[in-house]
């Protein structure tokens, strides 16, 4: 294999060469950082190619393919963050070697273009820093890129000119990006590459320059070791070194990742990379007009200042000491930049430092999504405040609003939380401790993304229009009781209408999706549990009705009155105009159905079902019987004694009509004749009203014949109240009570019964019309002579009220 | 060959070429893994409701229409697909793909012909899937299918 190559391209006897060079005797330690820092490019390539695999340089996909790497992707942190470590680590690596070469001398003649060169790579590097630090197009990198992009916009004359060129226009946007892109993964490295071929071509076309040797007495230092494997060995150390410290950085650390870029968002404050916060505070020293010194100027002419080392400092000595005016002026820059860093550092807002309490609160933070209305500095939603803002907060407030959001405001759409109690301490403590330190946390990848319309200003007020135009449209990304999450506290306008339950079936059926976007399907079945109106209802809620229309109870409202929240009678015609129930099915259903409207009767052969006339009031009115019971009498009424009583006298009972009526209630009879109808016999309106116990004193006074009709008077329910003697039977009753009677004598039946007279006067009272005439045939019936006939017929029949002398008021004596 | 003894250099030389070695693979694997792996990964399937089995009719492919979210990297989309449903007399179902074996057209059910029609290149499938005729390699393919509570659930 190797011969085949090396006769092809002779490049594996150069690479033996390359790597058997001498080397002076007096390169060591110091030199190994070259190729440290070619190691720690080479590592970048790597890591950075791999990406290449999945991240996408657009504004919408670039976030989300960051993540998905971080996430998804075997290793995916871990090579991210390798990424983000060496890019952090070359920086002060070259400066390193970079001083170093300054301190060796190493750029004197002739090796000015090794330096020159190098200097371009610092140059890329910090191009390749720049350009990097968009790709993620989080906020940070964002904010940071307009940051820079206005710095850029600075430089007088030119300024806009380049800032146009970098942004691909007028506005940071997609084009941005991908120019950032394509300088990042190509046209840096192109020139990475090339100026690292010509630098390294250089060191071994011109050899390593020994350490603090004149120019020109290179010659007389011995050659004494090779680059393989004398001074590798110092290479690998440094290497194996760096490795685990690169390692252990991105195992440990990972690359950060802060919420995805919202150009809205002006409350974001982006912080600058440790090691440009030397120029941050160089500009702090110039007022706002002459910022571009301090930002452009001084930094260019640093930059200049750096290249043209070789050229400035023409003095053949090597040795630091022998050019202390170069080495002074360069430490004094150096220790500048130094201190500048870290008064930079100084000035940064402090790190988030929670206790574990906070950091479980600020993970329940996340879980419960509240920066989905709250932002912390910047970040999240922008429908509730900014937690960073505001203060200091009390706990015991916190707490309060948590658990009660409607108390402090009432037209709040923040959800109350009844967390446990550990995780409502961690909460208000994690919210208590943010402050204008304190950085929105790290939030997983809620797919899909948001659309623009999210992040309009009212969105919380036209949501609704969007919703009822379409409300599939939010389905896309929100299950449907995502809606709860808010409208929990605030229902939708519809449903504050005081008949809401009544009319929101006619929503309901006009579109079945708005409600979608609150309420789960089964949320329906609460109510309409027995009422699926599937085709299995259909069939069955004829029985179900009459089964449990009554007895089934969904707190105060019966069944029947649930349907009647939604249907009226009619909705039944719809179904039943026509159609009949089961029960009707019966083929002599018209000559039973008396027996349907019946209250407990099982003797329906259609079901066992208690049917009563209730259940003909679903789909018959009261009218309907009179289709056919106008003139057509019910069976019950063709039993012998409907209408009378029996034969009078003893042993005779209650009319038919009357016993049925007392079965089975008058409402029996309300089905065919109004209340009047009884009223045509019975003088009054039937049954008794309430309270005529007390009230028939006047009815029977009035016309007791009317009570005779019904009422025997030696019925048990008179004799409860007229056993004791009335008030009108004085002491001198006896005497006075033929003048007293009012009523014939019929109010004395109650109690004496139909012959109360007779029991005393052995004949009907009062006289009849004729006695007058006809008293004189009572006296045929006695023995003996006239005379004594007279005598015996007074002491029997008229003693009780009429002395002999009583008569003569007619009869003269001895004239009959 | 003379065994070489182990001078400086060769310790040297097996310590730089072990280190070479060892930095390599520590950031080289990782780095491969993080390529290649993703490749072999399956993709998530997931089951879908189709309907009640009585709704469908014996010995009738009945077309229906599954539209379902699936990952993309880091993109969901929402992906249709059509498939076959065939339920037999014997109460047996199969759910079959409307996909043509031979160069992925749609194929459709000829009601006329009682066949499975691709346009493309004249294949014809019959009520199971099989081949009568036309370039198709290999019968249709079916989807995994189960029946639970009286409802039919494919797999995508």
């Amino acid at each position: 294999m190797l011969n085949w190559l090396e006769r092809e391209t002779g490049l594996v006897s150069a690479w033996q060469r390359f790597w058997a060079q001498p080397l002076p005797a007096t390169v060591g330690w110091g030199h190994i950082f070259g190729a440290l820092t070619l190691l720690c490019l080479a590592i970048l390539f790597v890591t950075g190619g791999a990406m290449m695999f999945y991240y996408s340089p657009t504004p919408d996909q670039a976030y989300p393919s960051v993540q998905y790497m971080e996430r998804f992707l075997p290793f995916g942190k871990f090579i991210r963050a390798l990424h983000y470590w060496a890019a952090r680590l070359i920086v002060p690596l070259i400066i390193i070697h970079l001083v170093r070469a300054f301190l060796w001398g190493a750029y004197k003649k002739p090796r000015q273009m090794i330096w020159v060169t190098g200097v371009l790579l610092l140059l890329c590097v910090i191009g390749f820093g720049l350009t990097g630090y968009a790709l993620p197009w989080d906020q940070k990198a964002y904010w940071g890129t307009a940051v820079r992009l206005k710095i850029a916009e600075g430089i007088p004359f030119i300024g806009h000119a380049i800032a146009n060129f970098l942004k691909g226009g007028e506005q940071i946007g997609a084009v941005t990006l991908m120019r950032f892109y394509v300088l990042h993964v190509f046209v840096l490295p192109i020139l990475t590459f090339l100026l690292v071929a010509w630098h390294i071509r250089q060191v071994h076309h011109l050899g390593v320059a020994p350490a603090w040797v004149r120019v020109g007495d290179e010659g007389a230092v011995p050659k004494t070791q090779r680059l393989h494997p004398d001074h590798t060995f110092r290479i690998a150390i440094g290497a194996i070194i760096f490795t685990a410290l690169l390692l252990w950085f991105a195992a440990r650390y990972p690359a950060p990742l802060e919420p995805r870029a919202n150009p809205l968002d002006t409350a974001y404050k982006p912080h600058p990379d440790f090691y440009v916060l030397w120029l941050h505070e160089l500009l702090k020293l110039f007022p706002p007009d002459w910022e571009f010194v301090g930002s452009f100027v001084l930094p260019t002419v640093l930059v200049l200042l750096l290249i043209a080392v070789p050229f400035l400092d023409r003095s053949p000595e090597r040795h630091p000491l022998q050019r202390l005016p170069a080495i002074t002026t360069g430490l004094t820059v150096l220790f500048a930049i130094i201190v500048l860093n870290i008064k930079g550092m100084e000035a940064l807002p402090k790190p988030e430092n929670l206790s574990p309490l906070e950091r479980r609160g600020r993970e329940l933070f996340v879980e419960l999504r509240c920066y989905s209305c709250h932002g912390i500095n910047g970040g999240g939603g922008p429908i509730g405040p900014d937690l960073g803002l505001g203060g200091k907060r009390d706990p015991k407030k916190v707490e309060a609003i948590l658990r009660n959001p409607g108390a402090f405001n009432a037209h709040t759409v923040m959800p109350a939380y009844n967390l446990p109690p550990d995780d409502m301490k961690a909460l208000v403590a994690y919210i208590v401790s943010l402050g204008p330190h304190s950085r929105m946390p790290p939030i997983p990848p809620v797919e899909p993304e948001k659309p623009p319309s999210h992040f309009e200003d009212n969105w919380l007020i036209t949501h609704k229009f969007e919703v009822r135009k379409d409300p599939q449209s939010c389905q896309s990304c929100h299950k449907p009781f995502f809606c709860q999450a808010c409208h929990q506290q605030r229902r939708p306008s519809s449903h504050l209408r005081p008949d809401w339950l009544k009319f929101h079936f006619g929503n309901a059926a006009d579109e079945l999706r708005t409600c979608d976007t609150c309420h789960t399907p089964d949320y329906c079945a609460d109510c309409h549990r027995l009422t699926r109106h599937d085709t299995a209802w259909l069939r069955q809620h004829g029985a179900t009705l009459t089964k449990f229309g009554e007895t089934k109870r969904f707190g105060a409202t019966t069944l029947h009155q649930l349907c009647y929240q939604c249907h009226t009678r009619q909705s039944c015609d719809e179904c039943h105009q026509g159609a009949l129930p089961e029960s009707h099915k019966v083929p002599d259903f018209l000559q039973r159905h008396g027996e349907l409207a019946k209250s407990g009767d099982k003797t329906m052969a259609t079901a066992n079902r208690q049917a009563n006339a209730q259940t003909c009031a679903t789909c018959h009115t009261q009218a309907f019987c009179t289709n056919c019971h106008m003139g057509a009498k019910p069976k019950s009424h063709e039993q012998p004694n409907f209408v009378a009583q029996g034969i009078r006298g003893a042993g005779r009972g209650k009319s038919g009509h009357a016993l049925e009526a007392l079965r089975k209630g008058v409402q029996s009879c309300a089905t065919c004749h109004e209340q009047k109808f009884c009223a045509n016999c019975h003088g009054m309106p039937m049954p008794h009203p309430q309270g005529f116990v007390r009230t028939h004193i006047q009815e029977a006074r009035r016309n007791l014949a009317l009570c005779q009709r019904c009422h025997d008077w030696g019925e048990q329910s008179c004799r409860q109240c007229h056993a004791k003697r009335p008030p009108s039977h004085t002491a001198d009753f006896r005497e006075t009570h033929p003048q007293r009677l009012a009523d014939g004598g019929a109010s004395c039946q109650v109690c004496h019964g139909r012959n109360a007279c007779a029991d005393c006067h052995r004949l009907p009272m009062p006289h009849p019309d004729n006695f007058l005439h006809a008293h004189g045939e009572l006296a045929k019936g006695q023995q003996g002579n006239e005379r004594q006939r007279v005598q015996n017929l007074h002491r029997q029949l008229c003693a009780h009220c009429h002395t002999i002398a009583y008569c003569r008021k007619c009869h003269l004596l001895g004239n009959p | 060959m003379a065994t070489t003894e182990w001078t400086r250099r060769r310790w040297l030389d097996w310590f730089v070429k072990a280190a070479a070695f060892l930095v390599t693979a520590l950031f080289g694997l990782p780095t491969l893994a993080f390529v290649v792996l993703p490749a072999f990964r399956r993709s998530r399937t997931q089951w879908l409701k189709v309907g009640r089995l009585d709704e469908f009719r014996p010995n009738e492919p009945t077309a229906i229409t599954l539209t379902f979210q699936r990952r993309d990297g880091w993109v969901i989309r929402t992906v249709r697909r059509t498939v076959y449903v065939v339920v037999k007399p014997d109460g047996s179902v199969k759910v079959l793909s409307n996909i043509c074996t031979h160069a992925n057209c749609a194929v459709r059910w000829e009601h006329q012909k009682r066949a499975f029609f691709c346009p493309c290149h004249d294949g014809y499938f019959d009520l199971n899937g099989k081949v009568i005729s036309g370039p198709p390699p290999r019968p249709l393919d079916e989807l995994p299918h189960r029946l639970q509570g009286g409802f039919l659930f494919v797999r995508v």
